[in-house]
């Protein structure tokens, strides 16, 4: 009895391997077949994220902020949509020479690329100014370093608001004093 | 003797301990108490100058419509359809404004008159926005303390009073939706952030009703409902979930959702638009965050949770992201509009929607705006942030991502540098108080070193050596030194604000002032007196063509119909009336009779150099009507490139209507002491047709300075 049972379980599957391969209608998948999948494997892959993905630290992530805010405030959306000069130029009216002028005059709301990016390295230095000033009134640091910082803080702050008023009087003739 | 001086000892002490603190609830109170003076006041310096007038040009539609509220109730005002703007086309009112600046004034004065104060609707309009502003220092203060300190509140309460960019659009007499809004917004994200801060429902309620308000007064509560899930997307990346930020957010989103589709013009865009679906999107991943909370709590093996983990991901990445292309591609979900795309691609208005880059105020930011409106707030922006960023919490991380969205906003468009002005003013007073507290503290510390150094014992001796050792040199002069320098740029911010604000912000664009040759003010009512014509000289239906710059203050002043005014809903409409300014006269009076026009009213700076005139504004509308109609083509009206109006201008130029009506006996005027008649005192040329002649139109009045002309249209001639 046990003999005749294999014997019709190897029947039985036999044609249904048969019926396997003939079954398909699409051409293309008997060519596929033959051409290249009968000496390529699909390599075994597995895709892992790397064990040390981690979030970058806070400073690392404000120091990216900064450079983006000297990007803003420097104009640089204007200077992507107006398309202004690097610098202007303006005719002397005696002699009718050309000289090259850094500031856009009139006009509060224009700027030159120079310019832009001038006043936003002022306001970045301030800022950097004041970070310093925070920095000078840490306790663990050694006291050389603290003055270092101090010192180098209120310079920085003193000529980025002295620069920065210097600006915006060329810009506006008439601001007041 | 003994135990009665030990039983006295405590009350001295007991007293001044409470002492102290009355004192700095004293000193809060009444700093509290006069910057909300000083944020009131500040915004005077129109209503002193001139007198308690609407003077822009878009807030005379609010206060015309906030008069119809008064008269006529809310319920007419709801379904109110006004055929005075728009005509032939008319224009649903309720459906197409944000109510709440216009319900905010109504209630207002019926709370006066209830008071039995026997105020004009037109008072409460004027100080409105001063009056919000003041407010707005109050929720400022709050703010500040809840992510910092009281004392960085009270500073960013003191900035925020009188800081510019906020002041250009809450002067008194600027009843617009945006002095009403930025309280509202600032409210908004104060409640959100204390409801996150606290877990509670009660303040979860509050922002959801602040956000209700935003919604019913201005379109940038669109700038809310980003920002917020944005933030708690941040949270979620940076590991910071928790049951209370699930809480805040969830009763936030869902009632504050429900409560702004109650805003006829919100309706159903608050679940079909694009602008929205970001903050649907982070509702739902907020619900799969509690969900995989939870199934992580019940699991108790870490491998078996990962793997369904993976698959959960997968599944929610699949049906979200097969969900919005649905949406998208079947039209249920809207793609989001011109305005909201511009911020995001900042060249997109300039290629494709010139009605948007032809306001001035869409205009992208140059360096000097920043300067102008936000001064040494410039330098402690990104001092605020490393102080954030040195103390990171749910609520710093808030604020710095509103200061660094808003400010990139705002370097997009000009206008947006309001509502940059909040977050700037509150991180700039993190950085003021830290840095002041700072100073202050080294001064206290060096005074209380030579009473450590007195000490007799061996141990206090040398503990005071140390702390000596640990002081920098000259520590006390520099620290003073420092904190009267912070001081004196303190006091320039307050300078400059108030000479910005009386300089910049409190001229009226409706009554024009000038320095005479003396140096005195010269006053130019023209528009008014153009208007007050309109209303008493030309019949009650009569219909009135200008540019849509224009269009409110004749409904409300002059009291007639106009073709279009400024709320620019209708593109080609506005590009029917550019056209005909552009075409010759005989095409315009076809377009004209087809409008039904009766009078036509230019705007003309020739002779008082008025530059914001409807001559410099001209080839905004060649573009307007030519992006509708191919017919009208920019370079025809140029010379090489170039806009002229003397004898070299193109001969379209010289012959289109516009010109002709602003330049009609301009000819024969003398302008300037040396220049030749017809000398343009706004371009600086003579102009190139001085003998106009008008056939189709003829000139009904032109104000005092010239600068409103107004042109009655001929009818149609009998023909045989």
């Amino acid at each position: 009895m046990a003999p005749r049972s294999d014997h019709a379980g190897g029947s039985a599957a036999a044609p249904v391997a048969t019926q396997a391969h003939f079954d398909s209608m699409d051409p293309l998948f008997h060519v596929l077949r033959v051409l290249p999948f009968s000496f390529l494997r699909p390599p075994r892959t597995r895709l892992r994220l790397p064990s040390n993905l981690a979030l970058p630290s806070p400073m690392t992530v404000f120091s990216l902020i900064l450079l983006t805010y000297f990007a803003v405030v420097s104009g640089l959306v204007y200077d992507v949509i107006v398309e202004p000069p690097g610098i202007g130029s303006a005719q002397d009216p005696g002699t009718g020479a050309v000289r090259p002028v850094v500031f856009l005059p009139g006009r509060v709301n224009g700027q030159y690329i120079i310019e832009g990016l001038s006043s936003g390295f002022m306001f970045v230095l301030g800022g950097v100014g004041i970070i310093l000033l925070d920095l000078a009134v840490d306790r663990t640091r050694p006291r050389s370093l603290r003055a270092s910082f101090g010192s180098a803080g209120a310079v920085a702050v003193l000529i980025a608001y002295a620069m920065a008023m210097l600006f915006l009087r060329i810009k506006i003739p008439g601001y007041l004093w | 003797m003994a135990p009665s001086a030990l039983a006295s000892l405590p009350a001295p002490l007991r007293s001044l301990r409470l002492k102290t603190k009355q004192q700095e609830l004293l000193l809060r109170v009444s700093a509290l108490a006069l910057i909300y003076v000083l944020a009131f006041a500040v915004r005077l310096f129109s209503v002193l100058r001139y007198e308690s007038m609407i003077h822009e040009f878009d807030p005379y539609f609010n206060y015309r419509t906030t008069l119809f509220l008064t008269e006529n109730g809310f319920s007419e005002f709801w379904n109110w359809f006004d055929s005075e703007s728009w005509y032939p086309l008319g224009r649903v009112v309720g459906g197409t404004l944000f109510p709440g600046l216009m319900v905010t004034a109504a209630l207002l004065h019926r709370l006066l008159r209830a008071l039995s104060l026997a105020v004009h609707i037109r008072e409460v309009c004027v100080l409105t926005a001063p009056f919000f502003a003041a407010n707005t220092t109050l929720v400022a203060y709050a703010f500040g303390r809840e992510i910092w300190d009281s004392g960085a509140g009270l500073v960013a309460a003191a900035l925020i009073a009188t800081v510019p960019g906020y002041i250009s659009r809450s002067v008194a007499g600027s009843y617009d939706n945006e002095g009403v809004a930025i309280f509202a917004l600032l409210l908004t994200f104060y409640f959100f952030v204390r409801a996150v801060n606290t877990g509670s429902l009660a303040w979860a309620l509050a922002s959801a009703f602040g956000y209700f308000y935003m919604v019913s007064a201005w379109g940038g509560y669109v700038f809310i409902i980003n920002l917020v899930p944005l933030y708690v997307l941040v949270l979620l990346v940076t590991g910071r979930y928790s049951q209370r930020l699930y809480v805040a957010y969830n009763c936030m989103y869902v009632l504050g959702m429900l409560l702004a589709m109650q805003i006829r013009f919100v309706g159903f865009q608050h679940v079909q638009s694009g602008e929205h679906m970001a903050a649907m999107g982070v509702f739902f991943l907020l619900q799969v965050f509690f969900f995989l909370d939870w199934v992580k709590y019940l699991l108790n093996d870490a491998r078996l949770f990962k793997s369904f983990l993976r698959i959960t991901l997968t599944c929610v990445i699949t049906v979200g992201t097969l969900a919005l292309g649905i949406g998208t591609a079947s039209g249920y979900i809207s793609p989001w509009t011109g305005r909201f795309y511009s911020l995001l691609d900042p060249t997109y208005a300039k290629d494709h929607i010139p009605i948007i880059a032809s306001v001035s105020e869409h205009q992208p930011t140059a360096w000097s705006s920043f300067m102008f409106d936000f001064h040494i707030l410039l330098f402690l922006f990104p001092a605020g942030l490393y102080f954030c960023f040195k103390r990171l919490s749910d609520a710093t991380i808030f604020i710095v991502m509103y200061g660094l969205t808003s400010m990139y906003f705002a370097g997009v468009m000009v206008r947006l540098i309001l509502v940059a002005a909040p977050a700037v003013c509150l991180i700039s007073a993190i950085a003021a108080s830290a840095t002041i507290k700072n100073l202050t503290t080294l001064i206290r510390t060096k005074s209380r070193s030579p009473q450590t150094t007195s000490g007799k014992t061996t141990g206090s001796k040398s503990a005071a050596k140390g702390v000596v050792d640990q002081s920098l040199p000259f520590q006390h002069n520099a620290a003073i030194g420092l904190l009267l320098g912070a001081f004196y740029l303190l006091s320039r911010y307050a300078i400059h604000c108030t000479w910005v604000t009386s300089e910049a912000y409190s001229s009226p664009s409706i009554v024009l002032a000038a320095r005479g040759h003396n140096g005195g003010r010269v006053i130019f009512d023209d528009y008014r007196e153009a208007y007050y014509w309109l209303r008493q000289n030309t019949p009650p239906d009569a219909k009135i063509m200008s540019w849509w710059d224009y269009g409110y203050q004749i409904t409300a002043m002059g009291n007639r119909t106009v073709i279009v005014d400024n709320n620019t809903w209708n593109n080609t409409h506005i590009a029917t009336v550019g056209r005909a300014m552009s075409s010759y006269e005989d095409e315009a009076y076809e377009i004209m009779q087809s409008l039904d026009v009766n009078y036509v009213l230019v705007v003309f700076g020739g002779v008082t150099g008025y530059s914001s005139d409807d001559i410099n504004k001209f080839l905004w509308m060649v573009r307007i009507g030519g992006g509708v109609f191919p017919v009208i083509k920019e370079p025809d009206y140029l010379v090489n490139g170039e806009y002229r109006i003397d004898k070299g201008a193109a001969p379209k130029m010289l012959n289109c209507l516009m010109y002709k009506l602003c330049y009609y006996r301009f000819g024969e005027l003398t302008t300037e002491y040396g220049k030749p008649p017809g000398y343009d005192r706004v371009r600086g040329v003579e102009i190139g047709n001085k003998d106009i002649k008008l056939e189709y139109l003829e000139e009904a009045f032109t104000t005092s300075n010239w600068i409103v002309r107004i042109y009655k249209v001929k009818p149609p001639k009998n023909r045989s």
